[in-house]
């Protein structure tokens, strides 16, 4: 068969609006998703008995169930169930913000815990509280043993956003389907939309790159 | 009033018994030196002290307060019982300097430029005055040890908890340790050692305590102990370490 580059071309406009948006759903939702699963991590390695259970029943409920089945239940559930009616974007980013949380407060936790219990002991010996020892002394260790497990949840979370194909977010893999579905150019299309993916997978891995080079891992 | 009071301190783990209802009295400018067979519960008892363990009974008073008290006191005892480990312990994300600063820095509330002062003071006097920019991996485990004490120093605390500070080094890297202890003992700087430097406590101790099973079986001057031991398992222990 002949590759139409023309098709490409043509293409183009469409997937650059559907890779901004694939790009602004996956850095919104992982901010999000950075904090929730900071916070859930944290409760998970120093809460109390009953912060603990919440965060591991978090952990537990999103870990074990498809981001699709996610999504589709904050976008078509919960209208019917609380009465909470959310526009596609809102709940793509809503369903990587809830879902990358609970990865990563797993990577969070493991992280914390790892670090050698007598950095924690020598901070507390000085006479700081302990959420001084974990925010100067502890973090700054984890942060960087995170930087692996994180990068690879952020290229996963990226690739996620492709699911919202199913509640009609316009993001690049959902472009790609409606462009397909006009012209029936299967190998141009997919070929170019894979691409997309990987410019953009590839500057993810590039900046954690950058940032494990300029801090190392102690 | 004694610096450090012991009354009838009780430490369990689980079922075992680590120390059984301990009475001491601690006073200022005292060096003691604290010895016993492993397990003896040597470490625990400096680690009652500045409260990173936690009494089980009785009561244990330091600089007036009692580590039964709140967490913000317990705070307080720690800011004046500096604490050397066994593994050093050196923030390795931070320089030597940075290590030293923290705790006045972050402790204390001065400001980081004061802190820093005081850091390369305290770096000078510990003899790392040309390390300060180094990181804790870039320095040799007598080094560490000594930014650790500098560390610990700088937080201008009353008294210093030492435990094991050089059962982690090289024969040959611990003496530049024992210098720096035996200086800032003779600066009349209070000192609780746990340690297996018999040499030191000769020197440099005032009082030795050697402890077993959990309760201090000798205590008195280290001169005449070590030399003329006259409790059997003391006399053993010394065969051995010697």
């Amino acid at each position: 068969m002949d590759f139409e580059w023309s098709v490409v071309v043509d293409a183009l406009p469409a997937l650059f609006k559907g890779a901004q948006l694939t790009v602004l759903i996956t850095l919104a939702g992982l901010v999000g998703g950075l904090v929730v699963g900071t916070v859930a991590g944290l409760m998970r390695a120093y809460g109390g008995a009953l912060m603990n259970t919440i965060a591991f029943a978090y952990v537990e409920l999103i870990r074990g169930t498809p981001i699709v089945v996610q999504v589709m239940f904050i976008y078509f559930a919960l209208p019917t169930l609380a009465d909470i009616r959310v526009n596609p974007m809102t709940a793509a980013i809503t369903a990587i913000i809830v879902n990358a949380g609970a990865y990563i407060a797993e990577i969070v936790r493991g992280a914390f815990l790892s670090v050698h219990q007598g950095l924690r002991e020598a901070g507390l010996a000085l006479g700081l509280p302990t959420w001084k020892v974990l925010l100067y002394i502890i973090g700054p260790v984890a942060f960087r043993r995170m930087i692996p497990p994180l990068g690879n949840q952020f290229i996963v979370s990226l690739k996620d956003t492709s699911l919202f194909i199913v509640i009609g977010v316009g993001e690049l893999t959902r472009q790609g389907q409606e462009i397909m579905a006009a012209n029936f150019r299967a190998v141009e299309v997919w070929s170019a939309v894979a691409i997309f993916y990987l410019i953009m997978t590839g500057t993810l891995t590039l900046i954690l790159r950058i940032t494990e080079k300029r801090m190392r891992i102690l | 009033m004694s610096i450090v009071e012991f009354r009838k301190v009780t430490k369990r783990f689980g079922q075992l018994l680590v120390l059984d209802e301990v009475d001491l009295a601690i006073e200022e400018k005292e060096v003691v030196v604290l010895i016993g067979p492993s397990g003896s519960g040597k470490s625990t008892l400096l680690r009652c002290i500045n409260a990173l363990e936690t009494i089980n009974g009785g009561d244990l008073i330091v600089d007036r307060i009692s580590v039964r008290e709140s967490r913000q006191k317990v705070r307080l005892i720690r800011q004046e019982a500096g604490m050397v480990f066994q593994q050093f312990n050196l923030f390795p994300q931070m320089t030597a300097l940075e290590n030293v600063a923290f705790g006045p820095h972050r402790v204390r509330g001065l400001s980081r430029l004061e802190a820093r002062e005081q850091a390369l003071v305290m770096l000078a006097k510990v003899g790392l005055g040309d390390r300060v920019h180094h990181y804790p991996s870039e320095l040799s485990g007598g080094q560490q040890q000594r930014v650790a004490i500098a560390r610990a120093l700088a937080v201008k605390p009353k008294l210093m908890l030492f435990d094991e500070p050089t059962s982690a080094l090289d024969p040959e890297l611990r003496h530049e340790v024992l210098r720096v202890m035996q200086a800032l003992a003779e600066e009349g700087m209070t000192m609780i050692v746990v340690t297996h430097e018999m040499a030191f406590a000769r020197k440099v101790g005032t009082r030795l305590i050697f402890m077993e099973g959990g309760k201090i079986a000798v205590d008195g001057q280290p001169k005449n102990l070590l030399d003329n031991p006259q409790n059997p398992r003391l006399k053993e222990f010394l065969q051995h370490v010697a």
